[in-house]
């Protein structure tokens, strides 16, 4: 978080969940939003509310359909990749490292 | 009574009030407050997209957006001047890839502190030209 002017107080020891969100400021993270969507991006930058700014993003949205007559359910995702993008906050539901699959 | 200002800012620039001064210093949203004048994709909580350029974003991340290319959910285009976009129904922003980050949020937070400097000497007889 970039701040002018006034001195900054950057500790380098986690007093609070939001400095396990600091620890990962430039690194690749896995965010998990409301309305089935996923982000996996490069974390630039974030505040108390978890608005973030994520580079290099790619939004999964996963939707389920419901066969009719077996009542089988079908997962479907769709991605899309976002070079840079900024996310309001109240949409996040939880910050992560990327997610390894396999 | 003069009521013009020496300061030469865009009106939609910097915010009014104190608190929406405040609340922009202390958030992410001054970096969309840096996006004035370029033109941007706002992905709404509702699935629709609207591209278009950023007149002005506010504290509370209102967004007025000129000359829009509308897309709803259903898909359906149509052609807007003018957006106004309540700051919840915001789900994403682009930002232009070749956007210098800390350097808008650093340009943009001197914006306002000079915001600042001016309002407080708005009371004093001589007028004062900030940069």
């Amino acid at each position: 978080m970039a701040d002018e002017g006034e001195p900054q107080q950057t500790t380098n020891t986690v007093e609070e969940p939001l400095d396990l969100i600091r620890l990962s400021l430039d690194e690749r993270i896995y965010v998990k939003m409301r309305n089935d969507r996923e982000l996996r991006g490069r974390l630039h930058a974030y505040d108390q509310h978890l608005n973030m700014i994520l580079g290099a993003v790619e939004e999964t949205v996963t939707t389920v359909e419901i066969d009719e007559e077996t009542y089988e359910e079908l997962y479907k995702s769709t991605k899309r990749n976002i070079p840079m993008l900024f996310v309001r906050g109240d949409g996040v539901v939880l910050v992560a490292p990327p997610l390894r699959v396999g | 009574m003069d009521q013009s200002d020496g300061l030469a800012y865009d009106q939609a620039e910097a915010a009014n009030s104190m608190r929406e001064r405040t609340i922009v210093e202390n958030s992410l949203v001054v970096l969309l407050q840096g996006l004035h004048g370029q033109v941007t994709t706002v992905d709404l909580r509702d699935e629709s997209t609207a591209r278009g350029r950023v007149v002005n974003v506010d504290a509370y991340m209102n967004v007025r957006l000129a000359d829009v290319l509308f897309r709803d959910r259903r898909g359906r285009v149509s052609r807007l001047e003018d957006l106004f976009i309540t700051g919840r129904n915001v789900r994403y922003v682009h930002i232009p890839d070749n956007l210098d980050i800390t350097d808008t949020i650093e340009k943009q937070l001197g914006k306002i502190s000079r915001m600042r400097n001016y309002a407080g000497d708005r009371g004093s007889k001589k007028k004062k030209t900030n940069k």
